[in-house]
């Protein structure tokens, strides 16, 4: 996409042939600085590799390693990212980023190593270092029901099924197409309920680019029993029959949006059976890594933008109000599209904020003001215009929304910018901007760092839940004692067993929960449903609303039985209701269940983790006293016979909301 | 460049060895890592770098090195 690339091309080449003979007699040291600066945004892949290779020689594994990864941000080609795939794996995985590890399963119905490769390279740029089990060619099915194939021996996090549509069983025309496409989705539902029954794998769907070379012409688009139709009716029957369950990756829209006529390069499939063309496997290998990544969720949270060129055309406080482009002519009604899909973004629960180099006057003026904007003040859960460094100004943010940096993709227009941000907050995503305005919707669009498992209720109210905690902090330094100010929240909270409706936010709960998670024990959903049959188990979560917002399901606990004591194996909170007493008031239902069951004490462990060194207090903080630590681990105890159940006078405990007047 | 060096830089990038030296006489079976895997991935990177295409049964015969500098040069890569 040569739109995406910004100048310099001439100069670059220079300076990269001067670093090459830099690097050949020996200088490694003096070539780096020189491919730096040939560097562009996005970078060339060639040169990332180039960096990646010359640090390895000065031995800096851990700067190669990433200037490896870069190539996964520069471009789909697959021949540096096959190189990439290569470096990252020579490295020992101690000088690799942290990572989440994940075990895949690669079941396909072509030829899938070097999808297999590139996936592990994709994952790793996302943070999860991934160990692939391929099949043998297309023997996915063979797999899949012999329940002592070498598939439940690996003991997969993921199943990923990588299959093309001509695997579908399908004649190129039925008479009973209903019947012909039932019985194609009941084979591939019976694979997923059997990965599920055997294994604790998630099942991740590739569904199926469905071909252009159509004997039917014009006339199979309305032949129900033409093969063409039935393979768009399995597409859509197998999203149906996926729900929560099964994951999918939209194979068919990835062909559709490269182009069909390159995702389908004929003489490779009938040379070596690769049903999917080798310029298009990185890009493949990255949404499948998105798709693994937001299961596991490591999805971002929040998208923070610029305002002058980002948001509107020129710079408001020279241009003014009249002079600002938007709404009228190309690029005005370019920055109506980009705000609108901006704003399609919120709906689906990215959280917005605004980090500007304006007044704070005059940054506004366009959102009270101006006719066209489509996003409004409200909209945004944090607002930050000054003449501070971004990268600092990036940092408060996500301190206010109470996320971390990894949770931030950042879009502005400026290449200084987002250079500033790649150097000084390394963690936060950055979106590469093309300079036509029209082409910004399609470069956010293809960040996949908002790819969510699910759509959860909560995923809705999200951004609501964030603006409603940037009023607190305010409130928080306005009210008087802390009792107060608590009392002055209206809290309340429904606490209740896991159930069916609330499994698959449970999960996601556990899935990406990192601050405050007493043990990071990631359960998956057969897990829990399992916690859920034990009778010596206690389980819940609790719900909790205030006068400003509903924040959903928040928090939860898992504890088991052992005589009279109560073990907790789990307890973890959403870090946006954390200094709000919710931890005492989920302890106040345990401790009750817990006497029911006839124990006489709680114990509880904390096993430091990277991130939970916030809640490393948590158990003292609730009144349990110390009991015991071993390598790091803490235990504590608190003896119910003693004290008494815990008790939380802030937040009011009830069956189901009851309505309120005067909410916010 | 020479195509002959262009060549070399590609097989050093796609055998991921930085020491690999190419002769006219060079085919598959004097490269251990060359093999069949290898070679899609080999076509496929001389495709994009030298901005050819080969034919479905090119792409499975071209093994050795001097048909394959004709073969570039034919198509005035060279």
């Amino acid at each position: 996409m040569a739109e995406r690339f910004i100048a310099r091309v001439s100069d670059s080449a220079a300076l990269m042939t001067r670093a090459d003979e830099l690097r050949k007699s020996g200088k490694v040291g003096d070539a780096i600085p020189l491919y730096l600066e040939a560097l562009s945004d996005p970078p060339q892949a060639a040169l990332c590799l180039k960096l990646a290779r010359s640090y390895e020689e000065l031995g800096n594994i851990s700067e190669a390693c990433r200037w490896a990864l870069a190539v996964v941000d520069a471009e789909d080609d697959f021949t540096s990212w096959q190189a990439a795939a290569r470096l990252v794996q020579r490295f020992p995985l101690e000088a690799r980023p942290k990572q989440r590890i994940a075990k895949v399963a690669l079941l396909g119905s072509y030829t899938t190593t070097q999808l297999g490769q590139m996936l592990s390279l994709a994952a790793s740029r996302r943070g999860i270092r991934i160990e692939v089990q391929e099949s043998q060619y297309g023997q996915y099915e063979q797999d899949i029901i012999d329940p002592n194939s070498r598939l439940y021996a690996f003991d997969p996090d993921f199943v990923v099924l990588a299959v093309h549509e001509g695997d579908l069983r399908l004649p190129e025309y039925s008479s009973a197409p209903q019947e012909s496409i039932g019985v194609e989705v009941a084979r591939w539902t019976a694979l997923w309920r059997t990965v599920r029954e055997r294994s604790r794998a998630r099942v991740v769907q590739h569904n199926f680019a469905v071909p252009c070379d159509v004997p039917a012409g014009h006339l199979a688009a309305r032949l129900p029993g033409s093969r063409y139709m039935m393979a768009q009716a399995v597409n859509a029957r197998l999203g149906e029959e996926a729900g929560s369950a099964v994951s999918i990756v939209d194979c068919d829209r990835l062909s559709s949006f490269v182009g069909k006529a390159r995702w389908f390069d004929p003489r490779f499939w009938h040379l070596a059976k690769q049903a999917v063309a080798l310029e298009v496997v990185p890009m493949l290998a990255r949404h499948t890594a998105a798709v693994i990544g937001a299961d596991l969720g490591l999805s971002r949270k929040c998208l923070v933008l610029d305002l002058d060129n980002t948001l509107w055309g020129g710079v408001i406080a020279e241009d003014g109000l009249a002079g600002i482009k938007l709404g009228d002519g190309v690029d005005g009604e370019a920055f109506v599209a980009f705000q609108e899909y901006i704003l399609k973004l919120k709906q689906k629960g990215v959280i917005l904020a605004v980090c500007s180099k304006n007044n704070h006057g005059d940054a506004m003026l366009p959102f009270e003001k101006h006719p066209e904007m489509r996003l409004k003040r409200d909209d945004f859960a944090v607002f930050v215009a000054n003449w501070e460094p971004k990268p600092q100004n990036i940092r408060r943010i996500a301190q206010e929304l109470g996320i971390g940096m990894d949770a931030l993709v950042f879009v502005d227009d400026n290449p200084v910018e987002r250079e500033a941000m790649r150097q000084f907050a390394p963690e936060v995503e950055v979106v590469p901007i093309p300079e036509d305005p029209s082409y910004y919707l399609r470069a956010l669009s293809q960040c996949l760092s908002f790819e969510t498992s699910s759509y959860t209720q909560e995923d809705a109210a999200r951004a609501e839940q964030y603006r409603a905690r940037a009023k607190i902090r305010e409130l928080e330094s306005a009210a008087g004692s802390i009792e107060e100010f608590y009392q002055s929240l209206h809290m309340q909270a429904i606490v209740a067993p896991f159930d069916a409706v609330n499994l698959p936010r449970i999960a996601q709960l556990i899935g990406k929960t990192n601050q405050f998670n007493l043990t990071t024990k990631r359960h998956g959903i057969p897990q829990l449903e399992s916690f859920v049959k034990d009778p010596r188990c206690i389980h819940l979560y609790l719900r909790l609303r205030d006068r400003f917002a509903d924040h959903g399901l928040v928090a939860l606990i898992i504890a088991l039985q052992e005589g009279t004591v109560l073990d907790i194996d789990t307890w973890l909170m959403s870090c946006r209701v954390i200094g709000r007493t919710v931890e005492a008031t989920i302890m106040e239902q345990v401790c009750r269940r817990a006497q029911e069951l006839g124990c006489t004490s709680l114990r509880g462990t904390y096993i430091p983790s990277e991130k939970n060194a916030m809640a490393e207090e948590a158990y003292a903080k609730v009144g349990f006293d110390l009991a015991g630590r071993v390598d790091g681990q803490v235990t504590w105890t608190y003896d119910l016979l003693a004290k008494g159940p815990i008790v939380n006078r802030f937040v009011e405990t009830v069956d189901a909301w009851e309505v309120k007047d005067g909410g916010a | 460049m020479e195509v002959h060096e262009q060549l070399e830089a590609l097989f050093r990038d796609v055998f991921d060895d930085e020491n690999l030296a190419l002769s006219d006489e060079t085919t598959a079976r004097d490269i251990p890592k060359w093999d069949s895997l290898a070679h899609i991935n080999l076509m496929f990177s001389i495709e994009q770098a030298f901005g050819v295409r080969f034919k479905g049964n090119e792409l499975a015969e071209m093994k050795n090195i001097g048909e394959l500098k004709q073969f570039l040069v034919s198509k005035g890569r060279g």
